[in-house]
């Protein structure tokens, strides 16, 4: 059991170690995954939207225009009237997520378990937030902005700015990892997974995963919501 | 575990920047190219149905008006016709009028005239005999009773000639 988690928790993520900055500067396996997961998602673009018509379209055009439309709708929705141009951007990020969340189904280990890329996302978000909000209101009342409602919680909003992407990315992170660990015990108490763990792994893998990447996302419109009305 | 890399956090950003180029110019601007052709394909053929409309509806109120003033139209014909009608009518009945004094003056003239002639030419014949007359009793040795006779002989001839 120990060797497990010794293996799962304290493995090396380095892919490429450079022998500077004290491991600071490694090409770390997660961002190798995620460049597969990328390049699969590019190229699953790029095949799904080729030789688009306006008219008789085919079922694939059908398909594709129809979840774009709702995946624009559901990010849209979150992120309200305001912050609308943003939804095409909160769209890809659902999708990068979703995406990284669901290799574990394929046998591999979820970026997403990686602190590094979640640390990554938080940082866009928090960035894009900061920069939706600076856009639309100018930097005076941006500023202003820190000691609304009241000046008594000034602190608590410049601490907002730490601790908004630290839960995000905190939130992503553990959950994954807990859910990959869940799995592993699983398949250390049943050493021959058939139905069991094949249930559980639709709950801890596509359906947990779905679910966190919809809560980043959500969370990201909500605060980007807030900093442009 | 916890450690992280700042590389791999560059990485990541570039990562997810690119898939949100990628998808933003394939999957999203793909998508929208078709849709906002076919938004504008409808409202061409919204524009065009509208305007059909209109003009048939302009060309049905034209014709309406034309068949609502066929009627007025024919009033205002038959009422010049009948105006032109009179308007000739009185014309030829006071030329017949005119036609028919003058010809009455002319006729009275005509008869005034003749009548003149008449009165000269009669004249003339009593000239003429009063000469011959009078050459005839200068002609003749006469008597009284002679006198009486060739007066008597004259009125005769002279009633006779002018009967």
């Amino acid at each position: 059991m120990k060797e497990l988690f010794d293996e799962l928790l304290k493995e090396d993520k380095a892919f490429i170690h450079i022998p500077y900055g004290n491991g600071l500067f490694d090409l770390y396996k997660s961002v190798v995954v995620s460049w597969i997961v990328i390049g699969i998602l590019i190229l699953l673009i790029l095949f799904l939207t080729h030789g688009f018509k306006v008219h008789n379209i085919s079922k694939r055009q059908a398909a594709v225009e129809s979840f774009v439309l709702w995946i624009r709708g559901v990010t849209g929705g979150m992120l309200g009237e305001e912050g609308v141009r943003y939804q095409d951007f909160m769209a890809t990020v659902l999708i990068f997520i979703c995406a990284c969340n669901l290799v574990g189904l394929f046998g591999g280990t979820p970026p997403t378990m990686d602190m590094t890329v979640t640390v990554a996302l938080a940082l866009m978000s928090i960035i894009l937030v900061e920069a939706a909000g600076l856009r639309k209101k100018g930097v005076g009342k941006w500023f202003k902005g820190f000691t609304q409602p009241m000046a008594v919680i000034t602190p608590m909003n410049i601490l907002e700015l730490a601790i908004r992407p630290l839960s995000l990315c905190m939130r992503l992170f553990g959950n994954i990892l807990g859910a990959t660990v869940i799995m592993e015990l699983i398949k250390f108490v049943m050493p021959l997974p058939i139905i069991f763990p094949a249930l559980l792994s639709v709950y801890f893998d596509i359906f947990d995963g779905a679910i966190q990447a919809y809560v980043f996302v959500f969370l990201t419109s909500l605060y980007i919501k807030e900093a442009v009305e | 575990m916890l450690n992280v890399s700042i590389l791999s956090i560059g990485c990541t950003v570039f990562n997810l920047l690119l898939l949100f180029f990628v998808a933003k110019k394939f999957l999203f601007g793909r998508v929208d190219e078709v849709l906002v052709k076919r938004m504008e394909e409808v409202d061409e053929a919204t524009l065009e149905a509208e305007e059909a409309k209109q003009k048939a509806l302009a060309t049905q109120k034209e014709y309406e008006d034309k068949i609502a003033s066929v009627d007025v139209e024919k009033e205002h014909i038959l009422s010049e016709i009948k105006k032109k009608g009179y308007v000739e009518y009185d014309r030829i009945v006071s030329d017949a009028k005119k036609k028919g004094e003058q010809i009455l003056v002319e006729a009275k003239h005509n008869a005034e005239v003749e009548n003149e002639r008449a009165k000269e030419v009669y004249a003339a014949q009593l000239t003429d005999m009063v000469i011959d007359a009078a050459s005839k009793i200068a002609a003749t040795k006469h008597s009284s009773e002679d006198d009486k006779k060739l007066y008597d002989k004259f009125i005769i001839e002279a009633g006779v000639n002018n009967e």
